[in-house]
């Protein structure tokens, strides 16, 4: 049994392939591969090769080796700024940024006009602020015209046309004053009236 | 065919019961500023903005037994004190003696407080509008649209919680305010102002007799008024103008007044004034000076003055 395995051990020593089988009990059997590593080590040694075969425990060996190691602190020697600013810069070049850029620009326009638009619609507000088409600036009072037709004021007559104007406006208050006197009286007469027909309690009050 | 017109009807049926509806909520709106402003005690203050130019008047009023005083005061102008008790207006001037007329509201406030509702109804649509918020009160929009377009439109802001008039614009035809009424202060409260107490024992002239009506036979023919005004009839005289005065008529639609002046022609010419909603129109033709003052438009105006003849 033993010299059969042998034979086969030997064999894959010298590079012959294995059968499944055989790998499998490789794997499993710690003596076969000590076994294995000696065929190699005497095979070596025959052809008189420096170094010996890999050993059977050569990770465990890696491990403890990088255990060993000293630990090193990377450091960053770059600010995070300097860090995005390069990674933009990076990006800006790259095929992907731009298209995004281009959207990011194309909302900020359509969110302007969004913005722009609802302020505009306040301003039919402040357009009911009383700014008549005809109101202007009254002077001593009394508003200004509004409507010049007709006429044509030269210089050489601006003088006494001023001087009329002063008396069309002082004509025109005359005439509103008289308006609003006629409005009071016409409540008044209105009122008058109103208690003849009724006779009503108030106007007995009055009279006492 | 059938149900096709049967659905047609009835979409109309609820558009008109919907709009119907919507007049009622109008006029019940209005109801409650016009009660506001004759049961309230309250002292407000408002402003009256006619373009650049601004008024500013305080305004009191109180009932109490059955009685009531109202008291308008104007605060950056030299006008007149206005004292109302009951039917009684007094005109109260620094220099002369007390005016007094007879009257149940201030002409000076605006009338659209005063007015019978029956005589506004037959002028206006009333159509309540959005809710917004007005001196950080929440107020309700109520729109008075001119059944004629010549007249000129209200919008009525009132409070919600007490139904007290904030703001009044008055629109031209183009929907520009003309003029606008705008309370800043109100203060509503259960007792009347103590000032207004005082001043409801205060002596105050008896009213003189009643004005003298102008007797004067016009010479002249007015031969078109604006759709629902009237002549009213015998107007007082004017003894400032008597001596220039050649023909006068006084206009009303219930709510607005429109004078008209006849007078010998001047050399000036035919021109148009504003006054906030006030239109000052003169012309000048077949040796005739023709003056129109009210609450119309420059059109109207210029219609009526070409009426004269």
């Amino acid at each position: 049994m033993s010299s059969e395995h042998q034979d086969w051990l030997s064999a894959a020593s010298d590079n012959k392939p294995l059968t499944k089988a055989q790998l499998d009990s490789l794997l499993t059997d710690t003596e076969l591969q000590s076994t294995l590593e000696r065929y190699h080590l005497i095979g070596a040694t025959i052809r008189r090769e420096t170094s010996g075969p890999l050993p059977v425990d050569f990770t465990a060996a890696i491990m403890a080796e990088i255990d060993a190691e000293p630990a090193y602190q990377l450091k960053t020697d770059r600010g995070l700024l300097q860090r995005v600013k390069a990674s933009v810069a990076a990006a800006a070049n790259g095929r992907w940024l731009q298209p995004v850029a281009q959207g990011a620009i194309a909302a900020g326009v359509a969110l302007m006009a969004v913005f722009g638009v609802q302020q505009y619609q306040q301003q039919p507000e402040d357009m009911l602020s009383p700014q008549p088409l005809l109101q202007t600036q009254p002077i001593a009072g009394f508003a200004t015209p509004v409507s010049l037709s007709q006429t044509t004021v030269s210089d050489r007559f601006a003088e006494q046309e001023q001087q009329a104007m002063l008396e069309q406006q002082k004509r025109l208050q005359a005439l509103l004053n008289a308006h609003r006197q006629q409005v009071r009286v016409m409540e008044q007469a209105q009122q008058a009236n109103h208690k003849a027909e009724a006779n009503t309690g108030p106007e007995q009050n009055e009279q006492q | 065919m059938m149900r096709f017109s049967g659905v047609c009807s009835a979409i109309v049926l609820v558009v008109f019961s919907t709009l119907a509806q919507a007049e009622q909520a109008g006029w019940a709106l209005f109801d409650k500023v016009q009660s506001a402003v004759k049961q309230y005690n309250f002292d407000t203050s408002f402003v009256v903005l006619k373009g650049t130019n601004v008024d500013t008047y305080r305004w009191l009023h109180g009932r109490a037994d059955g009685q009531e005083i109202e008291h308008l005061i104007p605060l950056d102008t030299s006008g007149v004190d206005i004292l109302r008790r009951d039917a009684l207006v007094y005109y109260l001037l620094t220099d002369r003696p007390a005016f007094v007329t007879r009257s149940h509201s201030i002409p000076e406030l605006p009338a659209l407080f005063f007015e019978p509702k029956e005589n506004i109804q037959r002028l206006y649509n009333a159509v309540a509008g959005s809710s917004s918020v007005m001196s950080g009160r929440s107020a309700q929009l109520l729109r008075l649209t001119a059944k004629d377009a010549s007249r000129y439109n209200y919008w009525l802001w009132l409070d919600d919680e007490t139904g007290f008039p904030l703001r009044i614009d008055i629109l031209s035809e183009q929907q520009n305010a003309l003029e606008r009424w705008l309370v800043t202060h109100m203060q509503i409260s259960a007792e009347m102002p103590e000032n207004l107490r005082s001043l409801m024992e205060a002596e105050l002239p008896a009213p003189g007799d009643s004005v003298p009506r102008s007797a004067v036979a016009s010479s002249h023919q007015l031969t078109w008024l604006p759709q629902g005004y009237t002549q009213v009839e015998e107007p007082a005289n004017i003894p400032q103008l008597e001596s220039s005065l050649l023909s006068y008529w006084l206009l009303s639609d219930g709510l607005h007044q429109v004078s008209v002046f006849v007078q010998q022609a001047q050399r000036l010419p035919t021109q148009a004034y504003r006054d906030g909603a006030t239109t000052i129109y003169v012309q000048n033709a077949n040796q005739l000076e023709v003056t129109v003052i009210g609450p119309v438009s420059i059109e109207t105006a210029r219609q009526l003055a070409a009426g004269v003849h």
